[in-house]
């Protein structure tokens, strides 16, 4: 544009041909304002990221859980393994319409670039569907505003630091009905949850519930009948120790799915929950299914925290061992439970006194 | 060699996707048309070439991810050489009417290459040739219409940079229109006012503009009826007088008879006469030489020593003319449509026939240094001794005009200040007027003018000015021709029309050849060809008389380029200001205190005074009251001497602290500021 301005000035000089100077003077005020027109574009363009809604796939967790726990899952839902997200992306202005823009960056690995000429002033957005997502946090990474001038001049680019737009958490199903050897449910001789005499706090009606415990207060809040529980005299407690080294992704997914059913099956009687592995921080909120949940969906990355040993005392409580190698300090630590399980992902050899039993990579088992 | 044809490829263009950019293209290319025919009067070739340039543009955008065929690029080819043999034969033999051959090539270019719009690089293309033809058609743009065809080339080229833009983004062209307007609108009056206002750069041109050959004319020897103002009742087949009779006058109207685009000011001359016999000038040199229409520097006189430089003038005839080429002296290169043309024994170019309505030429000039300085130490070696009896000879002045030659110029001491005295002379003493009675049976004009009427118009004034001087032995002669016209300082142009042809003096200087000079009142006698020529005045700074504006005009051309510094700075400065005044706009938008903040803060502060401790800060308004319930402070508040009413320390006092601090905590927290009325009840309780 500068070389056409002067290239007119050079001939408006040489042929005396004044329209020329016009030209040319409404080329370099075209280029200047152009500049102002970028500078006030860029300034007032801000990246919209979030997650809009989210698409289940067949056999995915959400659809068999109660409402109440989803209630407090995360928003706006909790996204499985397999499960789709829809991404809203686009950009804000403020005061007024604004254009043109383009954004791109990735999210979950995938590349996303989209371009507008004009981003109204109520916003602009695009959506995007993730589908058949991997267990695993989803990252917007490297996302970038372009902004430019209409005429293309001046472009101009702003970079937004990286964030986690959703956590896929690994799928999981009930595998009571796979128990063929009864030694865990041995442990559930104590009473049934709900039994004791202190107040442990509510949970859904389930059927053969006595009605004296319904808690009609909290029924009519949340819209189902609701009953009071009392935590019972022998808490069960489990252990879930998993490998911390999974030679691959498949393996590590497969032991989070499974750790994440014996940890549906033991939270959902009312028992609560550690997951740990060696080197990483155990679990948080042991009642919390969510918790687990999310610990299970971030395995086997280390979450910062770092425990030498055992969260539990291995006369504490149950303990279920899922791995694919043979971890001595996981094996050992598993040994001194009163009653242990061991899961083995894969063919590796472990050696063990406890019940094992191997699995593949292949989900549902 | 591989190396070196690698650095010449271009890069690749990609392939232009936008149907908006290519309709802005063609839109550019079509109006670049128009303005050939509405300047150009020219026809057949535009619209022929829009029809086909707009199924190219359909072609090429079904085709554009095809790949090129070998042949239609062959036949594209043949017909690009067809154009060139147009343009050759027409510009050269006029073998199709000769009128605007450049102009229609370059739109046979557009229409044949629209078949092969492919790339963007391709669209440019397009549009530069159109920017072409745009330039063709300025040059006979002699109006402020033009301007709004300019305009609409420039926001098609704005409309196919943003359609390119969106489209390479892969987004649709929807752009927010109130911001887009305003840009292109700012952009638009801010170029109107960087051309009106800054100075427009002047270079030495190359050669006369050869561009056009509008209305080529030959050879027919007819003689039309010309606007000649000094209708004479001889003339020669061009229509162009052969005498000046000064017992007759035509009738000078207001009709333009030219647009002259000029890089200067300047009496545009005409015929010359060096015979005076009777009242009747006639010229008696009748030689002449043949030239081609393009007439390059080497056919003419060397250039005036000391001159200035050059500048262009390009000529557009409104109304009939006799073939004469009307232009400012001395000529450095001139260029007009014709078959062929002649140079008089006076350095005057005539044409075949007459000058027609439309017809163009164009003439590089020099400047001529003829500053009074300069003239006065007049020291050459020009020689004039061919024609030096013709232009001595002052035998039809009568005796006591020549005693009154003397008489004039008795103390000068050379011819310059004798050409001046006698200058001042006549400029002073004789009225100029259009109503000049008819000159008395027998007498001789120019006696009759100097010693009974006194009064008479440029004619009178300026035979008499050559006769006294030729009567002092200073060579001189009768120039005609136009004055500047109604000079335009936007456009860069000056409209003659018949009221402004004028005849003037030249006079010998052996230093600087013929030099005009103006003896008629109310003209300055040597204004007329001085004009600074680089970095001269431009846009508005032409209005100012080049007389004053010399010396600084000067100035700025001394410094070449720097000259733009101050320009830069004013804009820099403009815009400091302008981000100033946002700046502090939205601070004091933003920190404007509310309806009675400010005066119960300061009520606020008034009374952590009175209370004798000022509120800590960390401390919250609330804990400061509870504080100083409890404190001594409270009671040592002096009750004020002569009144009744209860100050803070007094009885009622601590309800005044409760009741500040309640406002204080609602104006900060809740935004409720009370009323400034409010504010005064308290203050008047605290006093």
């Amino acid at each position: 544009m500068a070389a056409l301005w002067l290239v007119l000035e050079w001939y408006g000089a040489t042929s005396q041909v004044p329209w020329l100077f016009l030209l040319a003077a409404w080329i370099l005020a075209l280029l200047i304002f152009a500049g102002v027109y970028s500078w006030w574009n860029r300034a007032g363009l801000r990246l919209r990221l979030a997650v809009r809604g989210i698409r289940t796939a067949p056999g995915s967790p959400a659809d068999d859980l109660p409402g109440h726990l989803l209630r407090n899952g995360p928003f706006p839902a909790p996204v499985f393994e397999g499960d789709g997200i829809e991404l809203e992306l686009g950009l804000n202005t403020t005061g007024g319409s604004r254009g043109p823009a383009w954004i791109n960056g990735y999210v979950g690995g995938k590349k996303l670039t989209f371009g507008t000429g004009l981003v109204p002033a109520k916003g602009w957005t695009r959506l995007e569907v993730l589908r058949e997502l991997h267990r695993g946090p989803i990252g917007a990474t490297g996302w970038t505003i372009g902004s430019s001038d209409p005429l293309g001049f001046f472009q101009g680019r702003r970079s937004f630091p990286d964030a986690e737009v959703a956590l896929v958490l690994p799928r999981f199903r009930s595998l009571a009905g796979r128990r063929q050897t009864h030694e865990l449910e041995a442990s559930v001789a104590a009473p049934r949850s709900g039994s004791g005499n202190e107040l442990f706090g509510i949970r859904e009606y389930r059927r053969g519930d006595s009605l004296r415990r319904i808690h009609w207060r909290s029924s009519a809040r949340h819209g189902e009948l609701v009953v009071r529980e009392y935590e019972p005299p022998g808490l069960r407690m489990l252990g879930i120790f998993v490998d911390p080294s999974p030679p691959s992704a498949d393996v590590a997914d497969q032991i989070a799915r499974i750790a994440a059913s014996e940890a549906w099956d033991c939270i959902s009687e009312g028992g609560r929950v550690v997951l740990w592995a060696p080197g990483r921080e155990p679990s948080h909120s042991p009642r919390d299914l969510w918790s687990q949940l999310e610990w299970l969906a971030r395995y086997p990355s280390p979450s910062g925290g770092f425990a030498a040993s055992s969260p539990l005392r291995g006369e504490q409580g149950e303990t279920v061992v899922i791995t694919a190698s043979a971890n001595a300090e996981l094996l050992d630590v598993a040994g001194r439970a009163r009653r242990r399980k061991v899961w083995v992902v894969g063919d590796a050899a472990v050696e063990s006194d406890s019940p094992i039993e191997r699995v593949g990579t292949q989900w549902p088992l | 060699m591989a190396a070196v044809r690698r650095w010449l490829r271009l890069p690749a263009s990609p392939i232009e996707h936008s149907v908006e950019g290519r309709a802005f293209v063609f839109s550019g290319f079509a109006v670049a048309v128009l303005a050939i025919a509405l300047y150009g009067q020219d026809y057949v070739v535009p619209v022929i070439g829009v029809i086909a340039a707009g199924i190219g543009h359909v072609v090429s955008y079904r085709e554009r991810n095809h790949k090129r065929g070998f042949w239609r690029q062959v036949f594209l080819a043949a017909l690009v050489f067809g154009a060139l043999f147009y343009l050759i034969a027409d510009s050269a033999l006029a073998l199709f009417g000769g009128i605007l051959p450049q102009a229609n090539f370059a739109i046979l270019l557009v229409a044949i290459t629209s078949f092969d719009l492919k790339t963007r690089r391709n669209c440019y293309s397009s549009l530069w040739i159109s920017l072409a033809i745009l330039y063709l058609a300025a040059v006979y743009a002699w109006d402020y219409a033009f301007g709004i065809l300019l305009a609409l080339w420039t926001l098609y080229l704005a409309g196919f940079w943003i359609a390119s833009h969106l489209k390479r983004m892969e987004a649709g062209v929807r752009v927010p229109a109130r911001a887009l307007t305003l840009m292109l609108a700012a952009g638009i009056l801010g170029g109107v006012g960087w051309f009106v206002a800054v100075p427009q750069p002047t270079a030495i041109p190359i050669s006369p503009l050869v561009i056009s050959l509008p209305n080529f004319s030959s050879f027919k020897g007819d003689l039309e009826s010309p606007a000649l103002p000094l209708v004479q009742l001889t003339g020669d087949p061009t229509g162009a007088t052969t005498s000046v009779d000064l017992h007759f006058r035509g009738r000078l109207g207001d009709a333009p008879v030219m647009y002259v685009r000029t890089g200067a000011p300047a009496y545009w001359r005409g015929l010359v006469f060096d015979q005076y016999r009777d009242g009747v000038w006639t010229a008696t040199n009748h030689d002449y030489r043949e030239m081609q229409p393009f007439v390059p520097p080497r056919f003419l006189p060397p250039a005036p020593p000391h001159n200035l430089g050059t500048f262009v003038q390009t000529f557009r005839v409104l109304r009939p003319l006799p073939g004469v080429i009307n232009a400012a002296y001395p000529i450095e290169s001139l260029y007009a449509p014709v078959t062929a043309l002649r140079e008089d024994a006076y350095g005057t170019f005539h044409t075949p026939g007459p000058l027609r309505p439309g017809q163009t030429y164009s003439v590089v000039s020099y400047l001529p240094d003829l500053s009074p300085e300069s003239l006065r130490a007049d020291e050459g070696n020009l020689s004039l001794s061919d024609y030096e009896r013709e232009y001595l000879d002052s035998q039809a002045l009568s005796a006591r005009g020549r005693r009154l030659a003397a008489d004039i110029t008795n103390e000068a001491t050379n011819p310059f200040d004798s050409v001046m005295a006698l200058t001042s002379y006549l400029q002073a003493n004789y009225r100029y007027t259009l109503d000049l009675p008819r000159v008395p049976t027998g007498r001789d004009p120019v006696d009759w003018f100097l010693f009974d009427n006194k009064t008479g118009y440029c004619e009178q004034f300026a035979t008499a000015e050559t006769l006294m001087l030729r009567s002092l032995g200073i060579p001189a002669r009768l120039a005609t021709g136009y004055a500047t016209g109604d000079y335009d300082p936007i456009l860069n142009q000056a409209v003659v029309r018949e009221h402004d042809a004028h005849a003037w003096v030249e006079v010998w200087f052996s230093g600087h050849g013929w030099v005009p000079v103006d003896p008629t009142p109310g003209v300055p006698p040597l204004a007329a060809t001085r004009f600074p020529n680089h970095w001269a005045a431009g846009g508005l700074a032409r209005l100012i008389p080049h007389l004053t504006i010399g010396a600084p005009a000067a100035a700025l051309g001394s410094v070449g380029a720097l000259a733009l510094i101050p320009v830069a700075i004013a804009i820099a400065l403009v815009v400091v200001l302008a981000y100033a005044w946002l700046r502090r706009r939205r601070w004091t938008r933003g920190s404007r205190p509310a309806r009675g903040e400010s005066e119960l803060l300061r009520l606020y502060e008034r009374l952590q005074r009175r209370l004798g401790r000022r509120r800590a800060p960390p401390e919250t308004p609330l804990e400061y009251e509870h504080a100083m319930h409890s404190s001594p402070f409270m009671g040592r508040w002096p009750a004020q001497p002569g009144r009744g009413d209860a100050g803070v320390g007094q009885p009622g006092g601590e309800d005044l602290l409760e009741e500040v601090t309640r406002a204080v905590n609602e104006g900060v927290y809740a935004g409720r500021w009370p009323n400034p009325r409010r504010v005064r009840e308290l203050a008047e309780r605290i006093s």
